[in-house]
């Protein structure tokens, strides 16, 4: 079962959202200092750690929403923000879908190379907030 | 299941991007996952532009993606041993006879003739009136039937039903030559048309069938009959669409003759439609569950058109580029894909499919639900479509078409 494309990695500007630095523990911190580009930035909120690309919670449950519903996942699966839609389940086909109905959700519409970079809920929460930005 | 991993593939697998994999669909240039092309055949490139180190100039595209050989369990291949006394009265009787076939010459001028300049002017004459972009989506055609080693090997990949010796007597052998026989009086007949109307360069599409044969193609049938057979019902039908409106808009364009051509080519493609999905019908019959779920994998996997890995030297998008003019003129788009894979689910009658395993009930859901996503898909991503790009066309002596 092939995901059709080979998504290009997401290219984020901060170094946080690398592997090394995973979103879902950084949640749970209160004040972190993390070196990004040389600098060290304290965590602004205390629920969790913002970047100003970061997106609200409200946002992220939003799109877990979408994804659940697209992917018809059963109540006791997890999804959180760096849930990958591949590792859910999701085909090529499912992420159009999934794209499709934050495009409708959020009034939004997404450009094709951003659509292609997001591969997990926080990136699609994120993408969102800065479309929704713009508007 | 042996992997085989093929090198040059292996070393595509490793480029950090790639476009989207080549599907039974007409493309766009610069499609992406949201493009109305999502389901439709952008060339997928093991040398794209992104692999600069082991790029080679003109070198024409590969498969990239992984390629799986003998997926069918072992003991399945005996049903199609069992099948074959079924097959003897029920498939080869949907060949025609070679004295009652039809054969190119009956559909262009005769050079034992008196009239036969008289009759090429004509034609020419006749050509002259069809527009470029009916031309290079003829070629395609053309091009696509020429390659028909390929469709040829690839039916001998399958288990079961492979023809052992070349000339072995199983019906599964009989039909694959026969039907190959019947085949290769199309790239036959296009190829004289094209070749007497003037309109196009020959050389340049003679280059473009000999990088075609030379690749091959891989679609991912896996050496499975059932992939194999559910993928030709597939082709057939689409072939059938294809060569249909050719025909149709040949005739908008005023050449009845070449009308003829195209629509004599399809009625030979309806009638193998006929027998290969009977096949697949007999084989819902013997083994439900495995058939849905083959149907299920092979539309997951999308079907991929025969010539998606064209190249003719010059353009390295060339299959998108031509799909696109196809999609354009509506000689296959990707509403045709959402229907004939409705047609599909209809024919086989997957809907009422009772007593599925849960994988089968899963298969059978997947498929019966795709159409309306296709077409939803589909449906959005038009209004959302940008102006088509100029590109020439090496066919037509690098004059440009939009796409």
């Amino acid at each position: 079962m092939a995901a059709a494309a080979g998504a290009a990695p997401a290219r984020a500007s901060f170094a946080l959202r690398q592997a090394q630095v995973p979103v879902g523990k950084i949640s749970n911190v209160r004040s972190v200092s993390l070196p990004i580009g040389g600098r060290s930035f304290p965590s602004l909120k205390a629920r969790r750690f913002q970047v100003s690309c970061a997106a609200k919670p409200a946002t992220v449950d939003k799109v877990c929403q979408i994804v659940r519903k697209q992917l018809a996942l059963p109540d006791d699966a997890t999804v959180t923000g760096d849930s990958k839609f591949a590792n859910l389940g999701a085909d090529s086909l499912d992420t159009v879908e999934i794209v499709m109905g934050l495009e409708e959700e959020f009034g939004i519409s997404v450009e094709e190379e951003s659509a292609q970079s997001i591969t997990t809920v926080q990136e699609a929460a994120d993408m969102i907030e800065k479309l929704i930005e713009k508007k | 299941m042996a992997l085989k991993l093929n090198p040059h593939v292996a070393a595509a697998a490793a480029s950090p991007s790639r476009k989207l994999a080549s599907f039974a669909m007409p493309p766009v240039a610069n499609v992406g996952l949201r493009s109305p092309r999502f389901f439709m055949a952008s060339t997928l490139r093991s040398d794209s532009r992104e692999v600069e180190n082991s790029k080679k100039p003109f070198m024409p595209p590969r498969e990239v993606h992984v390629q799986v050989t003998h997926s069918l369990p072992p003991q399945k291949i005996e049903i199609f041993k069992s099948m074959e006394d079924w097959a003897d009265k029920n498939i080869l009787v949907h060949l025609k006879p070679v004295e009652k076939c039809w054969q190119a010459q009956d559909f262009l001028p005769d050079p034992a003739s008196d009239g036969f300049e008289e009759q090429v002017r004509e034609l020419r004459e006749r050509a002259k009136e069809i527009p470029d972009d009916y031309f290079v989506v003829l070629v395609g055609d053309m091009v696509t039937e020429e390659a028909l080693p390929t469709y040829q090997t690839m039916l001998n990949t399958l288990d079961g039903v492979r023809d052992e010796t070349g000339a072995s007597l199983t019906p599964w052998a009989i039909w694959t030559r026969a039907w190959t026989a019947e085949e290769n009086r199309h790239g036959d007949l296009l190829n004289k048309y094209l070749y007497l109307s003037g309109r196009v360069d020959m050389r340049q599409i003679e280059k473009t069938i000999q990088y075609l044969i030379g690749s091959g193609m891989d679609p991912r049938t896996e050496n499975n009959p059932y992939l194999g057979f559910i993928y030709t019902s597939f082709q057939e039908r689409a072939t059938f669409i294809s060569h249909g409106n050719t025909a149709r808009l040949a005739k908008e364009h005023g050449d009845v003759k070449l009308a003829q051509i195209c629509g004599t080519i399809a009625s030979d493609e309806k009638r193998h439609e006929t027998a290969y999905t009977k096949i697949v019908e007999k084989l819902f019959d013997i083994d439900p569950n495995g058939t849905v779920s083959a149907f299920a994998d092979m539309m997951r996997k999308k079907i991929s058109m025969p010539a998606h890995l064209m190249f003719d030297g010059r353009d390295d998008n060339l299959f998108e580029h031509f799909s696109a003019v196809a999609q354009r003129l509506g000689v296959y788009t990707a509403k045709d894909y959402a229907d004939i894979l409705e047609f599909l689910v209809g024919r086989w009658k997957v809907e009422e499919l009772t007593g599925l395993s849960a994988e089968g009930r899963k298969a059978q859901e997947y498929v019966c639900t795709l159409p309306p996503r296709i077409r939803r898909l589909e449906e959005r991503a038009q209004g959302r479509a940008k102006e088509g790009s100029i590109v020439p066309f090496s066919w037509i002596f690098d004059r440009k078409l939009k796409l």
